[in-house]
């Protein structure tokens, strides 16, 4: 990155004692973490540390018991998840979810901006829509399926397509919950360069992810969480040495 | 101020047959997500079973009871195992609704296919005698059928809360995940639980068979006020069932004074519409309503 | 191709439908064609929200009988003109659907269902009880709207043809709204609420619109059912059994297609009368219907429209490598068109290819 980008740190998303928990369990347990916008954030941390809850809840899917989520300043708790996906946050699934029985093109078509009641009797195949759709499936190398169900094609070929369907809704940040779960080497290697080229492209990308080497290489930044909570932060480099992370790894 | 006194005790009395249920229905959604239509269908079941085993011996019908609860019991387990495990999870709620709705059709038909449309109820020797109760007249069997429903729904709290079965099925209703993780079966505990929450439709209908006028398409009366108990309660808590179920089962009664049986059923979707705007989740927790 | 054997179907459809009542032997017959497509209409207006949201409504007869009772009585209190009776008992019905959607679709699923079974219980309550307004258990007449010199034969055939209109607008509604914008978002929905929810759609605007105009529509079957069959009972208007019809009706032809309602609702509507007047009012088209849900719910829930598609698909070999020889085909385009790509791409065009085989 060039030294312009180094010196620039705007926190995008930040949450402040952000804590929910379910039944007797607390997933997020006073959460503060600020990210920073314009790079490439990652989330880590051991299984069961809270991350794809604290995603949920940064998101809307789920409303946190207590503390605050903001984005650019302004305050995203406990909204409604179309809302923030309409502030400019979008996000993938762990487990990557897609729309089964809908066509590639379809499910590419869904995340298209539609406000006021008169979008709503639009044909669905607006040209520029589609040449957009198209654009996207390109750049994520499955532009040939567009006719296919999404049901049809491969688990690979699915995360692209999500990838793909969250792009098209033109997020300024871009949440990924393990984007290299489950996919073989060739495929993880593309998602890196995915993630590289739209990074420098502007778009903040903020990324949970079990593979470490991906992490390292990828995250400008990297926050480490454990029991719900932040227990470091910094650039790869510095929290690969951290000793609290070593321990919360492995128990040391 | 007697027939207020008398309203309120006939009310506790009805709470308690509509708490015993509406743990069933509960106890169905909690384990599987499944909107269990057929628990009423299943209820008039039992009932007309107990009438026919009364008519048939002349014995008196809480015996019955010794056939209907093993019975049911089994019927549950293998209508979770055969015929709910085999619904698609992504559609799971809705296809469990269709499904559990065409039971009850098939039941409601064979009722009126084998014991025909007329209205049946059970002659009793007790059946006209009733107590005196500081100034209120309760029939016996309305007490007889109560104290069965408080006596059952001890039972199942007992079992939910001190048996191993208890806690994996409770496991199971809060976080089916964990619950595997920690080495729950929890396709066989569902299907127990849903064994369980049928018992509570055989145990309810021989109590209803008690006191009650009993013909095939009755389930409607009750299905309706069953379902508005456990949304008021919050999808999946028993303890909120149980708790709504008192109350409106209470209000039911003290509202047919002013207005009538009719009208007083109304309360039931009353509630329910309120509930749903004001509080989806429902009033006594019930966390998993929020999802669903 | 498709396109062309598309037309031809639709032409077909049409004809059958327009040439039915001259082909009907006696006026039973042309009644019962009545009733088919009364059921064809309802069937195809659940379709809004069942097919496109998967939201399952039970109680769907709760907005065709208000719809009949509104049409009905605004006809005897107001002498309003019946057809515009009907439309506002249409607008009335789409209007009280507006707070029943909004209680019962903020949470997901079971409330759904739940809500959609009392309305029909309450209804019927308060319609029974409600004597001096709705004629209670006794009945509500509905004055016809063509005077007594039309007779019999001659009102079945117009209603017939009343139906069918109605039908093909909310056939060409299901189908404006299943290539639009917001068709998309509703199907989105169907298939995964939170995904749909964090791409942006408003889900909860979305659903709650398809089921007011589902409620639009069933209201109108409603209205023009009660001013065709000119008596309008609270057990049968707000049944349970009805609402039942529509379901099956829908899911038997296929929810996620535009002529499945319709297909179910020749089939369902058939067996219906056809067990009515075989075996008159036993228990046993209870057992039926059950009988049939179930198995269609187990065995065939996307419905006979899919499952003879796929077959056909199976049987003609050709027919099933068409997606697979275009899809490549255009694998092979970007491949010459884009020649001078990083091998990046061609990694993951086998990466793609591969895994599709």
């Amino acid at each position: 990155m060039t030294d312009a980008v180094a010196t620039d740190t705007r926190i995008g998303l930040a949450t402040e004692g952000l804590r929910k928990s379910f039944g007797g369990v607390t997933a997020v347990d006073g959460a503060s973490v600020q990210f920073h916008h314009g790079k490439v954030n990652a989330l880590i941390g051991p299984n069961g540390s809270g991350k794809t809850t604290f995603f949920n809840c940064v998101t809307g899917m789920i409303k946190p018991d207590a503390g605050r989520a903001t984005y650019l300043g302004d305050d995203i708790t406990g909204k409604a998840s179309h809302k923030i996906a309409r502030a400019g946050i979008g996000r993938s699934f762990q487990l990557c979810r897609v729309f089964p029985r809908m066509t590639v093109m379809e499910n590419m078509l869904v995340a298209v901006r539609s406000t006021g009641l008169r979008h709503l009797a639009r044909p669905a195949r607006s040209d520029a829509d589609v040449d957009r759709a198209r654009e996207l499936l390109a750049r994520v190398g499955i532009d040939h399926l567009e006719r296919s169900e999404a049901r049809d094609i491969s688990y690979g070929q699915q995360k692209l397509l999500e990838l793909a369907g969250v792009l098209m809704g033109d997020p300024e940040t871009i949440m990924l919950d393990e984007p290299a779960g489950g996919v073989n080497p060739a495929l993880i290697d593309r998602i890196a360069t995915l993630v590289r080229d739209l990074n420098a492209e502007g778009k903040t990308f903020l990324i949970v992810e079990h593979n470490m080497d991906l992490v390292m290489s990828l995250s400008d930044h990297v926050v480490v969480f454990d029991r719900g909570r932040q227990i470091c932060e910094g650039p790869p480099s510095v929290v690969q040495s951290d000793p609290r992370v070593l321990e919360a790894y492995l128990g040391i | 101020m007697s027939l207020f006194f008398q309203s309120l005790v006939l009310g506790v009395l009805l709470g308690g047959l509509y708490a015993l249920l509406a743990a069933g229905l509960t106890l169905y959604f909690g384990v599987m997500r499944v909107v269990m239509i057929a628990h009423s269908a299943f209820l008039i079941l039992a009932a007309y079973l107990a009438w026919f085993f009364t008519t048939e011996t002349g014995l008196d019908p809480l015996l019955s009871l010794v056939v209907t609860v093993p019975l049911f019991f089994v019927t549950g387990v293998l209508m979770q195992r055969l015929l709910i495990s085999r619904l698609r999870p992504a559609t799971l709620t809705m296809m469990s609704v269709l499904l559990t709705f065409s039971v009850a059709l098939v039941i409601e038909g064979m009722l009126g296919f084998v014991f025909s449309g007329t209205q049946r109820r059970i002659r009793l020797p007790y059946s006209g005698d009733s107590i005196d109760l500081f100034g209120a007249n309760i029939a016996v069997v309305k007490l007889i059928a109560f104290a069965l429903a408080a006596v059952s729904l001890g039972a199942l709290f007992l079992i939910l809360k001190k048996t191993q079965f208890g806690q994996a099925l409770r496991a199971t209703i809060q976080h089916p995940d964990a619950a595997r993780l920690i080495g729950i079966n929890t396709d066989r505990i569902a299907g127990y639980g849903f064994g369980l929450g049928l018992s509570t439709a055989a145990i309810g209908g021989t109590a209803l068979a008690l006191d009650s006028t009993i013909y095939p398409s009755l389930h409607w009366h009750w299905i309706g006020p069953l379902m508005a108990i456990i949304v008021v309660g919050g999808l999946g808590s028993i303890p909120g069932a149980a708790i709504a179920a008192m109350l409106l089962g209470l209000g039911q009664s003290l509202l047919q004074i002013p207005l009538g049986t009719t009208w007083a059923q109304t309360l039931f979707y009353v509630a329910l519409f309120a509930t749903l705007m004001v509080r989806p989740q429902g009033f006594f927790g019930g966390r998993l309503a929020q999802r669903f | 191709m498709r396109s062309v054997s598309r037309a031809v179907g639709l032409l077909v459809l049409a004809v059958a439908v327009l040439a039915f009542p001259s082909l009907a032997p006696d006026p039973f017959i042309l009644s019962v064609g009545v009733v088919i497509m009364s059921y064809a209409v309802l069937a195809t207006s659940w379709n809004f929200v069942g097919g496109f949201t998967g939201y399952i409504s039970l109680g769907h007869a709760s907005y065709s009988g208000l719809g009949a009772y509104a049409t009905a009585l605004l006809v005897i209190h107001t002498s309003l003109n019946p057809w515009v009776a009907m439309l506002l008992g249409g607008l009335v019905v789409a209007a009280l659907a507006v707070p029943i959607g909004i209680a019962s679709l903020r949470v997901r699923g079971a409330s759904f269902v739940i809500v959609s079974i009392a309305m029909v219980l309450i209804l019927l309550l308060v319609f029974q009880s409600w004597g001096e307004f709705t004629g209670g258990s006794n009945g509500l007449r509905v004055p016809r709207p063509f005077d007594e010199s039309v007779l019999r034969p001659e009102q079945h055939e117009r209603f017939f043809y009343l139906h069918a209109a109605l039908l093909a607008v909310a056939l060409l509604a299901w189908w404006a709204i299943d290539r639009s914008r917001f068709g998309t978002g509703l199907k989105a929905i169907r298939e995964d609420e939170d995904k749909a929810q964090s791409l942006g759609v408003p889900t909860f605007n979305y659903k709650l619109t398809a089921f007011v105009i589902s409620a639009f529509f069933t209201a109108l079957g409603g209205g023009l059912y009660a001013l065709w069959f000119g008596f309008l009972d609270p057990i049968f208007q707000f049944s349970i059994l009805v609402g039942s019809y529509m379901v099956l009706m829908s899911l038997l032809g296929g929810i996620r297609s535009l002529f499945g309602p319709l297909l179910g609702a020749v089939i369902v509507g058939y067996a219906v009368e056809f067990f009515k007047n075989q075996y008159g009012d036993t228990q046993f088209h209870l057992v039926a219907m059950g009988l049939l849900l179930g198995l269609v719910v187990l065995f065939m829930p996307d419905g006979i429209i899919p499952a003879l598609s796929s077959l056909l698909n199976r049987f003609r070999p050709q027919a099933a490598s068409i997606r697979e020889v275009s899809a490549g085909d255009l694998a092979e385009q970007r491949r010459t068109a884009s020649a001078a790509t990083s091998t990046d791409d061609e990694s993951t065009d086998r990466l793609s290819e591969g895994a599709q085989r």
